[in-house]
């Protein structure tokens, strides 16, 4: 079997899952002797496999940060100008005998669908995130939505990363729920450190995550509670000056400790020493942090509507506007060792059941059921 | 003569309020501490499904069988709090039962709890007394036959339970304490004359666990077909032991649980060499044939028939050494409140929720908890006993 798979990100660059994902899946099925060529945009650092069967295959000049979210003034600019180009030049390189085109959220979806009618081949569209998620349920803007929609009505089956974006996809983009395959994500395990009083915050800077509520359930914390650890807000985003302010509005600045964006080694090793890590999302279609983090025995306060929260058992799921309650599962934490060390050690070994061995064989089902 | 020997346990915990870390040390009372609209709201559907209709249905069958059919009960003290205040005619219903001479009363601690594990035996004696007065005083009864909370047996309980004069106690059939041996007949306990009654979990679970599982080879079950199934048996008794909300409620009328039960009193006896007994009849009618040997506490839940459903992980064995530690100091007190707060904390589903055990067994803990995990449970549970902890505390 072959694939032509069409992403916008692999590691090294990396801004979100979608990377993670592409790399898990990718490799997974490399090992299950499928033929794998991944097309992406050209990046600064060059990703590179080691494996004969799957191919990394760099098109173009475009350096697009699809999760940024464009300003206004920008919308009609470059931002769309080099989305266009990057989907005509993947048209006229993707060449040969596929026997399906496998194409990853909005950004791809143009070419997809060309893709589709050139090669006369069948079209698989994974959505790891819809316009409704990233907007936070702000404003959506429609140019996103109708993407999105002609991409997933075109496709010949549409594999979403819960059940969670199932939902908004058959409520939000009318997608016939037989069309719909979900396949959580994978997480390759970390592995403890020693602990430290973090509790951390790890993610884009935007209204989609949540982290104002990580934010005021530090004060809560701080304010009521003998605990006082750092609040440790690890990346970057749009946010981040609001961010700064709001933690001195709060008065609890001294306690909080922004990090800018962190490279893979700095994000594995506070994985590992953070004592609890929140995910506040507001709408979060998975949430594969959430399993790194656990992967490294720290227990993690998860959103209700986030993808993770509906296949990871050992977690403790609160309502991202609900402050207080997040506030009350971060001290049960800090303060009951039994809590702590029950649910990190059951949670490291439910990651054994979170493969991406696994992900590629359901993958794989799904290409069976299109060729 | 196989006598078939079946047995109601019925049971509601005082489920608890969301309880956060911010609420420690500002209860004004303990009776804060139970969620009192949800208790309700259960009850008066588990009333409604189950308790009242099935006392109705019994009733009548002890009427039909002109008293050959037989049955005994065992009731929480919590599930007669819940009748007084909240459908009393339920009580009376249990008294008409009573009444036809029919039905057996058995013994146990009266907040359904965990104190027969504790070091000290003293509380777990003074539930007992309780429940017994409580019995005494609204049925008139007295009970000759105990049943431990989830059945859990050991040669320490069972010692301290003919201590206190019971004739007979209930346990689980357990193959780990059984080997070769059938669970059809009575035993005694290691160094005392107390006679144990065995669960037949097969048969049991026939019908608590099995009856309306569509892929299961019995599947569906008759009464019928149930009885011959029991006149196949070989021994002298066959103990048929479930929780009373196995009808209505864990399976719903549109199972047909109600015409299996409607019609198994007539389907057994119509097998001559069966009848019905009530608990203290088996133990007067029958002899022991051997000694059950339970140096470790056997319980009748889960697949381990342990007492790791409660005790299994540190989370567990952590609020229940908070629990136990708090007794003495609250005996020292004086306070009725908070001597009825503590023992109602006592009762053994607060822990169970809060177990994590395996996918089999953790689908059936959902079902049964209103907590999204055990995790909440813990948190809401040593939330609430540190909150205890902390009034206990003499004032400045």
């Amino acid at each position: 079997m072959k694939v032509a798979m069409i992403g916008w990100e692999y590691p090294p660059f990396k801004t979100g899952g979608l990377g993670t994902h592409c790399y898990g899946l990718t490799r997974g099925l490399a090992d299950k002797d499928v033929d794998v060529d991944f097309y992406m945009p050209k990046t600064s650092k060059k990703s590179i496999s080691d494996k004969d069967n799957l191919h990394i295959i760099e098109v173009g000049e475009a350096s697009i940060y699809p999760y940024d979210r464009p300003e206004d003034s920008e919308l009609e600019g470059n931002f769309f100008e080099s989305v266009y180009r990057y989907n005509d030049l993947i048209v006229k390189k993707v060449k040969g005998n596929y026997d399906v085109i496998h194409c990853h959220d909005w950004l791809t979806m143009k070419a997809g669908i060309q893709l589709k009618e050139k090669l006369g081949v069948p079209l698989v569209v994974s959505v790891h995130s819809t316009e409704y998620d990233r907007s936070g349920w702000l404003y959506p803007n429609q140019w996103f939505i109708d993407i999105e929609k002609e991409g997933m009505e075109k496709a010949d089956i549409i594999i979403a990363v819960s059940n969670f974006t199932k939902r908004i996809l058959i409520e939000k983009y009318n997608i016939p729920e037989g069309k719909i395959h979900v396949v959580h994500n994978a997480v390759y395990r970390l592995g403890r450190g020693e602990k430290q009083d973090i509790v951390l915050f790890l993610g884009r800077l935007t209204i989609q995550k949540g982290p104002e509520f990580f934010l005021k359930a530090a004060k809560k914390i701080l304010d009521n509670s003998e605990e006082k650890p750092t609040f440790v807000v690890a990346g970057k985003g749009e946010m981040l000056s609001r961010l700064i302010n709001q933690s001195v509005d709060l008065g609890i600045s001294q306690h909080i400790m922004f990090t800018g964006l962190l490279t893979e080694e700095e994000v594995e090793h506070i994985y590992r020493i953070a004592r609890v890590y929140v995910m506040p999302s507001v709408s979060e279609p998975f949430g594969i942090t959430a399993l790194e983090a656990i992967s490294a025995g720290t227990p993690v306060v998860v959103s209700k509507t986030a993808g993770v929260a509906e296949a990871l058992i050992n977690c403790l799921r609160v309502d991202f506007w609900d402050v207080d309650e997040i506030a009350n599962k971060i001290i049960s934490l800090l303060k009951y060792d039994v809590l702590h060390s029950t649910i990190s050690a059951e949670g490291e070994k439910e990651c054994d059941l979170f493969t991406w061995d696994g992900v590629a064989d359901e993958t794989i089902q799904v290409y069976q059921g299109v060729i | 003569m196989t006598s078939v020997c079946f047995y109601f346990e019925v049971h509601q915990p005082m489920r608890l309020n969301r309880f956060s870390v911010f609420n420690i040390g500002k209860t004004s009372s303990p009776f804060e501490y139970f969620d009192n609209q949800l208790n309700e709201k259960i009850f008066h559907k588990v009333a409604n499904k189950c308790y009242l209709p099935t006392n109705k249905l019994l009733l009548d069958l002890i009427d039909q069988h002109d008293k050959k059919f037989r049955i005994s009960y065992s009731l929480t003290g919590t599930f007669i709090e819940y009748c007084q205040k909240h459908v009393p005619e339920i009580i009376d219903s249990f008294k008409d039962l009573v009444g036809t001479g029919a039905v057996d009363l058995i013994e146990e601690t009266y907040f359904h709890s965990l104190s027969g594990l504790y070091n000290d035996l003293t509380e777990f004696e003074e539930q007992v007394y309780l429940h017994n007065a409580m019995v005494k005083d609204l049925f008139h009864v007295t009970p000759k036959v105990f049943r431990n909370t989830e059945a859990i047996y050991d040669n320490r309980i069972a010692k301290k339970v003919a201590d206190m004069g019971y004739k007979g106690i209930i346990t689980e059939g357990a193959k780990k304490i059984l080997d070769w041996r059938s669970p059809n007949y009575i035993y005694k306990a290691v160094d005392n004359d107390l006679k144990v009654l065995l669960r037949n979990y097969m048969l049991s679970d026939d019908i608590g666990f099995r009856f309306s599982a569509q892929g299961w080879t019995g599947f569906p079950l008759t009464a019928d077909k149930y009885s011959s199934w029991m006149a196949q048996n070989q021994g002298d008794l066959i103990n048929l032991f479930m929780d009373y909300e196995t009808f209505g409620e864990h399976h719903w009328q549109d199972t047909g649980i109600f015409e299996f039960l409607k019609h198994l009193p007539e389907n057994v006896l119509n097998h001559e060499h069966m009848d019905f007994v009530t608990v203290r009849e088996a133990v007067e009618k029958y002899e022991p044939r051997g000694t059950i040997d339970v140096p470790w506490a056997i319980s009748w839940a889960d697949e381990d028939r342990d007492v790791s459903t409660w005790l299994g992980n540190d989370m567990q064995r952590a609020c229940f050494q908070e629990l136990q530690d708090l007794g003495p100091h609250i005996k020292k007190e004086k306070n009725h409140e908070k001597l009825d707060a503590w023992r109602k904390l006592q009762t053994s589903d607060h822990l169970y929720y809060i177990s994590t055990k395996g996918f089999e067994d953790g689908a059936v803990h959902s079902y049964f908890s209103h907590y999204d995990n055990p995790y909440d449970g813990f948190i809401n549970y040593m939330n609430i006993l540190q909150d205890f902890k902390q009034g206990m505390k003499p004032k400045p």
